[in-house]
């Protein structure tokens, strides 16, 4: 009965504290016709965890939404695009994470993945000191990095604690 | 076995650059497949003309080995009649091999690319004979090369390219060299530029040329057996998610061909269909 309580407070404390990226927005260069959005269609579909894709041709925004509790990293994303020959600009996301750092200089990490960004504001940067060691939702931008990478930092526009 | 694995690549070489899955039908085109996508081409290719009709019937493979590089094999059948110049635009009974390489790739844009590419293969005879004159040489593997640049868009696409193949003789036999080369303009009207879970639809302009050298005999050249001609026509492709349908059809704009050697040809015409099974997989976690 212990062990079982212990085990239930132990999964409860993990989903709390469990990071992850719950939507990504990216525009990919170069995709002309629909088989192109249908190998990208496809590769995203087989990332874990993405549970839609929504790719407009004419746009050519992809948009990504995510199950709780997935471990999709961000390469995962750009070795989708890269695989089928297209690029893609910046990627637009929603992520859950842990703030780490310091309020002068945050970070936001995505356990589970070995994503890690400095947070920069968008605009007038808040004060972060109040959820500085909190899980957090982030929305901003993630610049587009080189062929291969993961950028370093995020552009957030709003980050609010977790509930 | 090292053999083997050579003719395999050769053999993936050969109908390269020319169309299939994502392209026209005819000309040369510089897609290539993604990395990992497996592509399966089937279709009909015919000439019609004075001595009659000469069908190909192939099977086309192609497998995305990074995402610029794509191993290609394709299988001819023919059947029918009919004594026509040596053609690699239209294909013959040549089993080819070969890769493809996308070398230039600029996608700067929503929706538009520019990009080059090159294919080298080689060309084996399959287990049919030719017709008429052709059909009764010799025959060697040769080596086939050809190079395609253009730029693709949602509203437009065009390419330039051109191939050259080479065979060996066979007991003092030889088949013709052959220069080819085509330019193709495509448009997909505003109307169907829509999303990718429809239709997709686009038409084509096709301009081919080839030029093929003289047929070498027991020794000696054939008189009178180069020609060189020029074709024109339409061309559709339909495509939805995994699965192309293409048809075209051509006809003579120029045509310099000994009429006492080869038969008057007419029309050119192809059917092709194609399956893209793409890959879901990715490298890292």
């Amino acid at each position: 009965m212990k062990k079982t309580l212990i085990a239930g407070i132990l999964a409860i404390s993990s989903l709390a504290a469990h990071a992850e990226y719950q939507e990504v927005s990216l525009t990919v260069f170069g995709m002309d016709c629909a088989p192109c959005a249908h190998a990208i269609h496809v590769s995203m579909k087989g990332i874990q965890g993405v549970q839609t894709v929504d790719v407009n041709l004419n746009t050519g925004l992809v948009s990504i939404k995510l199950a709780p509790g997935n471990t999709a990293a961000l390469r995962q994303f750009n070795e989708a695009v890269e695989k089928n020959g297209f690029t893609h600009k910046d990627a637009n996301v929603v992520v859950r994470g842990t703030l780490s750092g310091t309020a002068s200089a945050p970070f936001l990490e995505v356990s589970g993945t070995k994503d890690r960004f400095a947070l920069a504001p968008i605009a007038s940067g808040s004060n972060l000191t109040a959820v500085l060691g909190k899980t957090v939702i982030v929305t901003g931008t993630l610049p587009q990095a080189a062929k291969g990478k993961v950028p370093d930092s995020l552009r957030y526009k709003t980050i609010t604690e977790a509930r | 076995m090292r053999y083997f694995l050579a003719l395999a690549c050769a053999f993936a070489l050969a109908r390269m650059a020319l169309a299939a899955d994502h392209g026209p039908v005819f000309s040369y085109a510089t897609p290539v497949n993604s990395q990992g996508e497996l592509s399966f081409d089937a279709g009909i290719t015919g000439r019609y003309g004075s001595s009659g009709t000469q069908f190909s019937t192939g099977s086309g493979f192609g497998y995305g080995l990074t995402p610029h590089i794509t191993l290609n094999a394709f299988l001819p059948a023919t059947f029918g009649t009919g004594s026509y110049p040596e053609s690699r635009i239209v294909s013959g009974s040549e089993w080819s091999a070969g890769a493809s390489w996308r070398f230039l790739h600029s996608v700067t844009s929503v929706g538009r690319r520019t990009e080059s590419t090159a294919s080298l293969g080689v060309v084996v005879p399959g287990p049919q004979r030719d017709f008429g004159v052709l059909g009764s040489l010799h025959r060697a593997p040769g080596i086939a090369g050809t190079l395609a640049t253009g730029l693709a868009s949602r509203s437009q696409y065009l390419w330039v390219g051109g191939g050259y193949t080479r065979f060996a003789e066979a007991s003092s036999d030889r088949r013709p060299d052959t220069v080819s080369w085509s330019g193709v303009y495509g448009y997909r009207p505003a109307k169907l530029r829509r999303g990718y879970d429809q239709w997709d639809y686009r038409g084509f302009a096709e301009l081919t040329g080839e030029h093929t050298g003289d047929v070498r005999s027991g020794g000696a050249v054939l008189p009178n057996s180069s020609s060189t001609t020029v074709w024109l026509g339409p061309s559709v492709l339909a495509i939805f998610k995994d699965v192309a349908i293409e048809g075209g059809v051509q006809g003579p704009v120029f045509r310099d061909v000994s009429e006492s050697v080869y038969g008057r040809e007419k029309v050119r015409f192809a059917i092709n269909f194609s399956y893209l099974k793409f890959s879901s997989h990715t490298n890292s976690h």
